[in-house]
């Protein structure tokens, strides 16, 4: 009997990666051959006036002209605006995520859930135009401002590193709500009662209960603001003028105005491989950071009564 | 279960000045919907005008109706793969969980032009030189442009609703003679549906939103919307592009409201019915 | 060489309308395919290479129209919102159904007709001028079949023979503009006249509430209109001092590159002094809750003549309704309602006229007398263009910092 269970779970188990075969397919046949031959552009050159690329001459030429002071200096700064507009959108989600995860009741969640996106099945650009009128010189909010003393001109508001940094936290802040909110909900309530009943408090209760059982979803929620951001460059354009060029606006410019595919497909290939380098290299620091913690913490509640309490609450809780 | 304290009210608080905040800019595009002038952002008087420009111009309804169609068929199929693919990396991790985790991050880190500048070429190769042709409908290629990155999300999100969760129901489950699929649907779908759901509303509205792909990729009769009010700007844009958007809002608003009046009465969760079904 | 013509003619009275789109597209196409295979672009993606040789007879003249019955739809592809309805509808009543297809940048329309190879579907485009030789050496246009469109006599020849097609065998003008600019007279008190004057107020009186086209071509003519350079050059010492100047002296008093700032930013007084399109700068003033506060300088010495031009792609599906619609839409009536729609010159003989009767709004900033004409000069896409997008990311850089 045993056993015909066991091979019953290993038949289970056997299927395991194929779930995520079509998956794979999918963005192998329409991403990846796709983006193999935007690798293999950025190794061409630009052929005369009217060509866009050629790979009659292979050369590295195009990487040494995409590593240049001017793509360094925006993408520092894109950089910059990326890391502060993801801290942003994770402080200001983070409480709202669990407010509607935790504490609204069941059968209000799903429509909170959606109305977290309504706001942006409209154009992106009627919504910042939208922002364009709040924040302009004559709106009421630059009057306020100014009257309160915040803000010494009416036209500091629009064309600022503030306004850009507006833009991307407000174009990005669903996509760390929504992962967040799915990672708090799964949090059992009753975990969190079984915690206090243990004698921990609230403010422990969230930190070493809750928080660690919605990090994924915290993570992802990184993952999905911070890359996308990295590659933004229409949105802070219109909000922050001058000040809103991001280096996604060089590699668009080398596509489009200058026609030139070979030295923005080298550009794109290196931004691609630089975010992901800061992407492994942060995924690297928090685990380290997690597991620093994780040990603490099991030192911590070692002393406490019960040890090794999570798994066991909850699979009395489930059962 | 908690009383009204003071951390909770806060939080309300906190929630709802999100929520403000998200609002903030179509609250005011609600309000330039009624423009009786020539430019969006330039009021002139109170109107109605705006939204009889609507109704008198098909080439407008038919830009939003390519991108609620496309939304939703990308929705659906972001949803089908990234929930497979994100139950698996998380309850079946192997040796090939890396190079997927690798694919997936390549996939949203790829800033959309090149998605676009790449996707182009390759379909006319699919659809003339292999003569595959659902690859030169333009509501074909969409779908395909936008279930990229909403493929990548779905699968995050799935994933970290279940990375971490002990897989012991399912084991119950097999444990009791269910059949694998049954364990499937009875179990393991209702435990990742508010992540699907999540997940499905993300992706249809990054498809929804999507400007740069969609303008590479679309063919004569798919302008989808979002193209066509960023191409708009070079003649100016109108108060009916704001009008649009109010008619949606309030659609969508008014669609919300009647499912919570059934889910109301009939006293289940959204994402329990969801399971059920 | 002419043999698919002639077949294609045939076939389209034996088969179906929609057999008969399909074998001439496949037909058009192979041709394609042929010569850039002649050519020596193995890749069929490559097939925008350089392209050697006159091969013009390559192109199906007219796309094949010979005046036979229309076809029963016409697709365009253009800008947004950029024709009358007026004119489309009453277009439409004649027989094809249309379609309107939208872009919002002339390399998103070459990127597209370019990749599919004359199969993209579309039946008119309408590119800017600067492009159009790039779009004819790459054979993604064809030659217009005149006989179709007598209108095009109806048309100025003043906006006629313009530098990218001398003899108007692609392309005819849908509507023209210039470049000047706009300023805030309550903010800027002087007169402002030239460039240089631009120039000056930009880092004065509207430092960090000045905007420049989004556009390098556009940025770079500044420099170049105001010191008397022309400003297609391709003295690469031009734009290296262009490129200190720029960098340097305008950089910290930019607030925003914008192509269409008057009819955005503007309502809102966001921007002091703003590079600016005739038509958009018209629109943005007639517009404003106080329009007397804004003044447009066509400036001096000289500036530029953009084109929007009518043009058919390479296997347009539908080329008879194509040359009945440009023959249609040339026609003055017509043509003085797409005017009016979009505020930019068409180009018809007698439309002045038609605009004063019937009193248009601020015909000064539409018509330009012979004089303000004389001083309006061609753009061009040359070998300096990855220079000028180089300065222009430079320039990007140091004013974002």
């Amino acid at each position: 009997m045993r056993d015909e269970a066991h091979s019953r779970r290993a038949a289970k188990r056997l299927p395991g990666f194929v779930l995520a075969v079509p998956a794979w397919l999918w963005l192998t046949v329409f991403f990846v051959v796709p983006f193999l031959q935007i690798a293999w552009f950025s190794l061409g050159e630009k052929p005369g006036m009217f060509g866009t690329h050629s790979n009659a001459v292979m050369s590295l030429d195009r990487y040494a002209e995409a590593f240049s002071p001017t793509f360094f200096t925006i993408f520092r700064a894109t950089l910059w605006m990326s890391v502060l507009g993801t801290i942003a959108c994770l402080l200001i989600a983070l409480p709202a995520a669990y407010f509607m995860a935790m504490k609204v009741p069941a059968h209000r969640r799903g429509l909170l859930v959606a109305l977290v996106m309504v706001p942006y099945w409209t154009s992106f650009l009627i919504r910042t135009i939208g922002w364009k009128v709040i924040l302009s010189s004559e709106g009421a909010l630059a009057g306020f401002l100014t009257d309160v003393g915040l803000v010494a001109d009416p036209h500091d508001l629009l064309n600022t590193r503030g306004a850009v940094l507006l833009g991307l936290i407000y174009n990005y802040l669903p996509l760390m709500i929504l992962p967040m909110y799915v990672a708090f909900d799964r949090v059992d309530s009753a975990l969190g009662e079984a915690s206090k009943d243990l004698g921990a408090d609230r403010l422990r209760t969230f930190f070493q209960v809750t928080l660690p059982l919605a990090r994924p979803g915290i993570i992802a929620g990184i993952i999905l603001v911070f890359i996308p951001m990295m590659g933004d460059y229409v949105t802070p354009a219109v909000l922050g003028g001058a000040k809103g060029t991001m280096v996604g606006s060089l590699i668009a410019s080398q596509f489009l105005t200058a026609q030139n595919w070979a030295l923005g497909s080298a550009m794109a290939v290196v931004l691609i491989l630089l975010t992901m380098l800061i992407v492994v290299i942060a995924i690297a620091l928090m685990w380290c950071v997690g597991w620093l913690l994780h040990r603490r913490s099991k030192l911590v509640i070692g002393t406490v009564p019960p040890p090794d309490t999570r798994p066991h609450t909850q699979e009395v809780v489930t059962a | 279960m908690s009383r009204p304290s003071g951390t909770n009210l806060a939080l309300g608080a906190w929630t709802t000045l999100v929520f403000l905040f998200l609002f903030a800019p179509i609250i005011v595009i609600g309000i330039y919907s009624f423009n009786g002038g020539r430019l969006l952002t330039a009021w002139d008087g109170f109107s109605l005008e705006p939204f009889k420009a609507i109704i008198e111009r098909p080439t407008v309804r038919h830009t939003v109706a390519v991108s609620l169609q496309t939304a939703v068929i990308a929705a659906l199929l972001a949803c089908a793969l990234g929930t497979l693919a994100g139950m698996a990396t998380a309850r079946f991790p192997g040796r090939w969980a890396g190079p997927f985790t690798l694919l997936l991050l390549l996939v949203s880190v790829t800033p959309e032009i090149v998605d676009g500048i790449a996707l182009l070429p390759w379909f006319v190769t699919l659809g003339q030189d292999w003569s595959l042709l659902p690859f030169n409908n333009g509501y074909v290629r969409l779908v395909i442009g936008h279930s990229l990155f909403a493929t990548a999300v779905v699968t995050y999100i799935v994933r970290a609703r279940l990375v971490g969760l002990d897989a012991s129901l399912e084991e119950a489950s097999a444990d009791l003679y269910a059949r694998p699929v049954t364990t499937f649907f009875k179990v393991t779908l209702p435990l990742v549906g508010p992540a699907v759901l999540a997940g499905g509303l993300l992706a249809f509205t990054l498809s929804l939103d999507n400007t740069v792909i969609s303008s590479f990729i679309n063919v004569s009769g798919t302008t989808s919307w979002p193209v066509y009010v960023l191409s708009s700007v070079r003649s100016g844009l109108k108060p009916e592009i704001a009008a649009v958007s109010t008619i949606l809002l309030v659609l969508t608003l008014l669609v919300l409201g009647l499912v919570a009046l059934v889910l109301k009465r009939s006293g289940s969760s959204v994402t329990d019915t969801m399971a059920v079904n | 060489m002419n043999k698919p013509v002639n077949k294609s003619g045939n076939v389209r009275i034996l088969a179906s309308h929609a057999g008969a789109r399909a074998i001439r597209q496949e037909l058009s196409r192979r041709h394609f395919l042929s010569l850039a295979a002649l050519a020596g672009a193995g890749v069929a993606l490559s097939a925008c290479g350089t392209g050697d040789g006159e091969t013009s007879s390559a192109v199906e003249p007219g796309a094949g129209a010979t005046g036979g019955p229309m076809e029963k739809s016409l697709s365009i592809y253009t800008w947004g919102d950029y024709d009358s309805p007026e004119v489309i509808d009453s277009f439409a009543k004649t027989g094809p159904k249309v379609t309107l297809d939208s872009y919002g940048s002339n390399e998103e329309l070459i990127s597209k007709l370019v990749a599919a190879e004359g199969t993209s579907g579309y039946d008119i485009v309408v590119p800017t001028g600067v492009y159009i030789p790039q779009l004819i050496e790459n054979e993604i246009i064809v030659p217009l079949n005149k006989d179709l469109i007598p209108n095009m006599a109806k048309v100025d020849p003043k906006f006629l023979g313009q530098d990218w097609d001398p003899e108007n065998e692609y392309s005819v003008c849908k509507c023209w503009g210039t470049t000047g600019f706009v300023y805030d007279t309550t903010l800027i008190k002087r007169d402002l006249v030239t460039w240089n004057d631009f120039i000056d107020a930009m880092q004065n009186e509207a430092s960090g509430r000045t905007s420049l086209l989004d556009d390098p071509q556009g940025v770079a003519g500044l420099y170049f209109w105001a010191n008397g350079i022309d400003w297609n050059t391709e003295d690469m010492a031009d734009y290296d001092a262009y490129e200190a100047e720029a960098v340097e002296k305008w950089a910290p008093h930019i607030a925003g590159f914008d192509s269409y700032p008057a009819t955005g930013a503007m309502q809102q007084n966001t921007f002091a002094l703003m590079q600016n399109w005739n038509g958009d700068s018209r629109l943005g003033i007639l517009e404003h809750k106080q329009p007397d506060r804004w003044k447009w300088v066509l400036p001096g010495p000289t500036t530029e003549l953009w084109m929007d031009n009518w043009c058919i792609p390479t296997g347009a599906p539908h080329p008879e309704a194509a040359h009945a619609f440009l023959d249609y839409v040339l026609e003055p009536e017509n043509s003085f309602l797409e005017m009016d729609y979009i505020g930019y010159n068409t180009g018809a003989l007698g439309i002045e006229e038609m605009a004063a009767e019937r009193k248009v709004e601020l015909p000064e900033m539409i018509f330009f007398t012979d004089e303000q004409l004389a001083t309006m000069k061609n753009g061009a896409v040359n070998e300096a263009q990855d220079r000028r997008t180089e300065v222009y990311d430079k320039l990007k850089a140091a004013a974002s910092a």
